[in-house]
C-alpha cells in the first residue's frame, strides 16, 4: 500500500483544491442576477438550441498524427523495460520500426500535413453549397425539425 | 482477497455486448464507431483475465497488438469520416442511403 | 536504485525464436516496396502524378510474384516448414495462396493504374494502400497462429477501407468506404473475441497446440470453446461475404472505384477464406461435427442467395458483388467438405476466380462514369457493335464465372462440387449445381444486352432516360441526387454515346490485365493439368 501513498495524498490534493475553487468563488463573488445578465448573449435574437459547434478538419488531422507516435510509444516502453536482454537483436529490430514510423512523418510533412497557415486549395475545388438568401432563411426557420 | 475471473470475464461479456448492440441500434456513425472499440477494448479485458487464470504472458502481450490495431483503425475511421460529413450537417448514419437495392 | 538497475541487467535471459527473413520475404518485399515508394513520392514530390509510380509498384509485385514462385519450389523439393516460433507456416497451401495473391496485386495494380489515369487523385496511395493489403493478405495465408490471422487481416481490411472510400468527390465512394469500415471493425471486433475464448478454452493461440491440445485433453470449458469457434466463423464469414453476414457486399461494391473493387473481390475473398480453411480445418478438426453443419447451412444460403439476388440487379457493379457472394458459396463447399480434396478445390477456385473478376472488373472500369461510378448494364448495350474484341473478351470472362467449358471455371465448379460429393452432402451438391444453373441466367443476361442492337428511339431520347437511371442509382432522392450534379452532365450519359466513346480510351494497362486474365482462364481451361496438379499438391499442413 505504501507506494501507493503519493498518489492517494496528490488525489486527495487535487479534488480538494477544485472544490475550494469552486467554494470559494461560490462564497466570495457578488451575486446581483438580472434577467438580461443571464440570458446567453447580451444581444441579437435568442437562441433555440446550442449552436452546432464546427472546428477545422486539421484539429483531426493532428490528433491522427499524434496517435502514430502515441502507437510508437506502446511498442517503445516494453522495449526499453528488457533493453539490456534484447542487446543488439532488440535495438536493430526497434530502429527498424522506428524508420517505418518516421517514414509515415516524412510523408504527412511533405502532404503538408503540418502547415498551418491560411488554407491553400490545391486541383479541383470541392463543390460548395451555395448559400443564398432561400437558404439561410429556410435554415433558421426549420432549427427545430432539423435538430 | 482478490475478486475471482469469472467476474472480469462476465463483465468483459457484457461489455462485448453492449458494444454490439450499440453497432446494431445506434444511428450516429461516431457513437457507431466508438461501439466498435467498445467491444475491442472489451476483448482486451478477456484477453487480461485469461492470461491471468492460465498464468500464460502470451495473453497479455497480445493486448499490445490489439491497442495498436484499435489505434489504426481509429485513424482511418475518423479519416473517413471526416472526409464524408465535411460536406453535411450531421453524421447520422440513415442519411447514407444511396446505396441500396 | 542500484539494486532496481541490477534487477534489470540480470534479468531472465530472453530466448529468441529464431527468425527465417525468407519465410516472410514476401509480406517484406511489399511493406518494403510501399514504404519506398512513398519516401520517394514525399522527396519527389514531382513524381506524384507520373507513371513512374504505378511503375514501381508493378515491379514490387512483380519481385513479391517471383519470390513466392521460389518458394513454391523450395516447397516442392523441400516440402513444409514452420517457421519464427510456428507462427508462420509454410505448406503448400500457404504459398499456393500467396502465388495468387501477389499475381491479384500485379494485375490489380494495372487496373489501378487505368483506373488513377482517368480520375488523377491519389496515385501515390492507391498503390501504398494496395501493397499493404496484399502484404497483409499473405501474412494471413501464411499465419500458423490466430493473432497472426487477425494482424494480417486487419493490415488487409484496413487498407480496403481506405480503398473502398477513394473516390472521394463521389458520395457513393464515402459511403461504401464507412459502410465497409464500421461492418469490417465490427466482424474484426467479433472475430477477436472468438481468439480470446477460443485461448481461453485451450491456453494458447498456436493453431498447431490448438489443435493437439484438443486432441490429447478433453476440454473441460466446452461451451467457451464452442462459442470462440462460432465467433471466429462470424467474424470470417462477414470477410468473404457469406450469407447471412453479407450486407455489406453489394454496397462496397457498387460505391467503391471498379478497380478496387476486382481487387476487393479476388484478395479479400482468398484471404478470409485462407484463414477460415485453415483455423477450421487445422484447428478445430476434433470438432467437425460441430462446425461443419454451420458451414453447411451457410454455404447453402450463400449459394442461393447469392445467385438469385444477382438477377434482380440494373447495375453491373452490384450484379458482380452478388455474383461474387455466389461464388464465396461455392468455395464453402470446399471448406464444408472439409477433406484435403475440398481444400485443394477451394483454392483452385480461388486463383480461378481471381484472374476472371479482375479482369471483368477492369473491363467494367472502362465504362465507370467518373463523378458517380455507377455503372448500369444498359451502358453495355451494343458493344459487341462498337467495340468487338472488348465485348468478346467480357462474355468470354462472365461466361468463364458461370462455368462454361474450356475455362478454368468449369473446372473449379466441378472440384469443389466433386469433394462435396466424395463427402456425402449430396443435398448441398444439388443445390450447388441448381444455384449454378440460376448464375448462368444472369451471367448471359449481361452478353444478351452486349451482342443486342441500340434501339433507335432510344439514342434520341436519351438525356430523359438518363436522368430516371440517375435518379433511381441515387436511391431516388432528387435532393441528394441533383445536388453536386449540375444538369448539363446528364446529357454526356447517353449510354450509346458513352459506350462508343469510350470504347476509344482504354488504356494500354487494362488491355494487358484483360489479356492475361483471358490467357489464363482459357488457357489453364483448355490445358488444365499444371494449376490442377499445383492445387493437388497445395494442402495443410497439420
Amino acid at each position: 500500500m505504501a507506494p501507493y501513498l503519493p498518489i492517494v495524498i496528490m488525489l486527495g490534493l487535487g479534488m480538494l483544491f477544485a472544490a475550494g475553487s469552486f467554494i470559494g468563488s461560490g462564497l466570495l463573488a457578488p451575486k446581483k442576477p438580472t434577467n438580461a445578465k443571464s440570458a446567453p448573449y447580451e444581444c441579437g435574437i435568442v437562441p433555440q438550441r446550442e449552436p452546432v459547434a464546427r472546428f477545422p478538419v486539421r484539429f483531426y488531422l493532428i490528433a491522427m498524427i499524434f496517435i502514430i507516435f502515441d502507437i510508437e510509444i506502446i511498442f517503445l516502453y516494453p522495449f526499453a523495460v528488457v533493453f539490456h536482454q534484447l542487446g543488439s537483436f532488440g535495438l536493430s529490430e526497434m530502429v527498424v520500426f522506428a524508420v517505418v514510423v518516421f517514414v509515415s512523418f516524412v510523408y504527412l510533412i511533405s502532404n503538408g500535413a503540418l502547415d498551418w497557415g491560411p488554407v491553400k486549395r490545391y486541383g479541383i475545388q470541392e463543390p460548395y453549397p451555395q448559400r443564398t438568401t432561400t437558404s439561410t432563411i429556410r435554415r433558421v426557420a426549420s432549427g427545430e425539425e432539423a435538430a | 482477497m482478490s475478486i475471482p475471473g469469472s467476474w472480469f470475464l462476465t463483465l468483459a461479456a457484457v461489455l462485448f455486448s453492449v458494444g454490439v448492440v450499440g453497432v446494431l441500434v445506434r444511428r450516429n456513425v461516431i457513437v457507431m464507431f466508438m461501439c466498435v472499440e467498445m467491444m475491442l477494448n472489451a476483448v482486451n479485458l478477456t484477453f487480461v483475465t485469461f492470461a491471468r487464470m492460465l498464468g500464460d504472458i502470451g495473453g497479455q502481450v497480445l493486448v499490445f497488438f490489439v491497442l495498436v490495431v484499435a489505434a489504426a483503425e481509429v485513424v482511418v475511421g475518423l479519416g473517413i469520416i471526416v472526409s464524408i460529413f465535411r460536406r453535411r450537417v450531421g453524421a447520422t448514419a440513415d442519411d447514407l442511403h444511396l446505396l441500396r437495392g | 536504485m542500484n539494486s532496481i538497475l541490477g534487477l534489470i541487467s540480470t534479468g531472465p535471459k530472453i530466448v529468441f525464436p529464431s527468425i527465417s527473413y525468407k519465410a516472410i520475404g514476401p509480406e517484406i518485399i511489399l511493406i518494403v516496396g510501399a514504404l519506398v515508394i512513398m519516401l520517394i513520392s514525399s522527396l519527389a514530390p514531382s513524381l506524384k502524378r507520373t507513371k513512374a509510380i504505378g511503375a514501381m509498384a508493378f515491379a514490387v509485385t512483380a519481385i513479391a510474384l517471383i519470390d513466392s514462385i521460389v518458394l513454391w519450389s523450395n516447397f516442392v523439393s523441400h516440402g513444409a516448414s514452420r517457421a519464427i516460433a510456428s507462427s508462420i507456416v509454410l505448406d503448400g497451401f500457404a504459398i499456393f495462396l500467396m502465388i495468387t495473391i501477389s499475381s491479384a496485386a500485379l494485375l490489380s495494380v494495372l487496373a489501378g493504374e487505368a483506373y488513377l489515369s482517368r480520375s488523377r487523385i491519389g496515385r501515390v496511395e492507391y498503390h501504398c494502400l494496395l501493397l499493404l493489403s496484399s502484404a497483409g493478405a499473405i501474412l494471413l495465408a501464411s499465419a500458423g497462429d490466430l493473432i497472426v490471422v487477425f494482424l494480417g487481416l486487419e493490415i488487409l481490411s484496413i487498407a480496403l477501407y481506405v480503398m473502398a472510400a477513394f473516390e472521394k468527390r463521389n458520395q457513393l465512394s464515402g459511403e461504401a468506404g464507412l459502410k465497409y469500415f464500421i461492418l469490417g471493425g465490427f466482424s474484426s471486433a467479433i472475430f477477436l473475441y472468438g481468439i480470446a475464448l477460443t485461448y481461453g478454452a485451450t491456453g494458447t493461440t498456436n493453431i498447431q497446440k490448438i489443435a493437439s491440445f484438443l486432441a490429447t485433453n478433453t476440454v473441460t470449458s466446452n461451451g467457451v470453446l464452442l462459442a470462440g469457434i462460432a465467433l471466429l466463423i462470424v467474424g470470417l464469414g462477414f470477410k468473404v461475404a457469406a450469407v447471412p453476414f453479407h450486407l455489406w457486399t453489394p454496397d462496397v461494391y457498387q460505391g467503391a472505384p471498379a478497380a478496387a473493387s476486382g481487387y476487393m473481390a479476388a484478395v479479400a475473398k482468398a484471404a478470409g477464406f485462407a484463414g477460415l480453411l485453415r483455423i477450421l480445418i487445422t484447428a478445430f478438426p476434433t470438432q467437425r461435427l460441430d462446425w461443419q453443419p454451420i458451414i453447411w447451412g451457410l454455404a447453402a444460403l450463400t449459394l442461393v442467395v447469392g445467385a438469385i439476388l444477382a438477377i434482380v440487379q440494373s447495375d453491373i457493379k452490384r450484379m458482380l458483388a452478388y455474383s461474387s457472394i455466389n461464388h464465396a458459396g461455392f468455395v464453402l463447399l470446399g471448406v464444408a467438405a472439409g477433406t484435403a480434396g475440398g481444400v485443394s478445390g477451394s483454392l483452385y477456385y480461388l486463383i480461378a476466380y481471381t484472374f476472371m473478376v479482375i479482369g471483368t472488373f477492369a473491363i467494367v472500369n472502362v465504362f465507370e462514369d467518373s463523378d458517380t461510378g455507377v455503372v448500369p448494364i444498359e451502358r453495355l448495350r451494343g458493344l459487341a457493335r462498337t467495340n468487338p474484341a472488348l465485348a468478346l473478351f467480357m462474355a468470354v470472362l462472365l461466361v468463364a464465372q458461370a462455368g462454361a467449358p474450356l475455362t478454368t471455371g468449369l473446372l473449379a465448379k466441378f472440384s469443389v462440387i466433386a469433394a462435396t460429393v466424395k463427402a456425402h452432402s449430396y443435398i448441398l451438391a444439388v443445390i450447388a449445381m441448381l444455384s449454378a444453373v440460376i448464375a448462368t441466367f444472369f451471367y448471359l443476361r449481361v452478353v444478351a444486352v452486349m451482342y443486342s442492337k441500340v434501339p433507335q428511339d432510344k439514342v434520341s431520347e436519351s438525356p430523359i432516360d438518363d436522368e430516371e437511371v440517375l435518379v433511381f442509382a441515387s436511391g431516388g432522392d432528387g435532393d441528394l441526387g441533383s445536388f453536386d450534379r449540375p444538369e448539363g452532365d446528364l446529357a454526356v450519359l447517353a449510354p450509346a454515346k458513352v459506350a462508343v466513346a469510350r470504347s476509344l480510351r482504354i488504356s494500354t494497362e487494362a488491355k494487358i490485365v484483360v489479356g492475361i486474365s483471358i490467357l489464363f482462364t482459357v488457357g489453364f481451361g483448355i490445358f488444365p493439368n499444371p494449376l490442377v496438379h499445383m492445387a493437388d499438391l497445395a494442402k495443410l499442413l497439420f
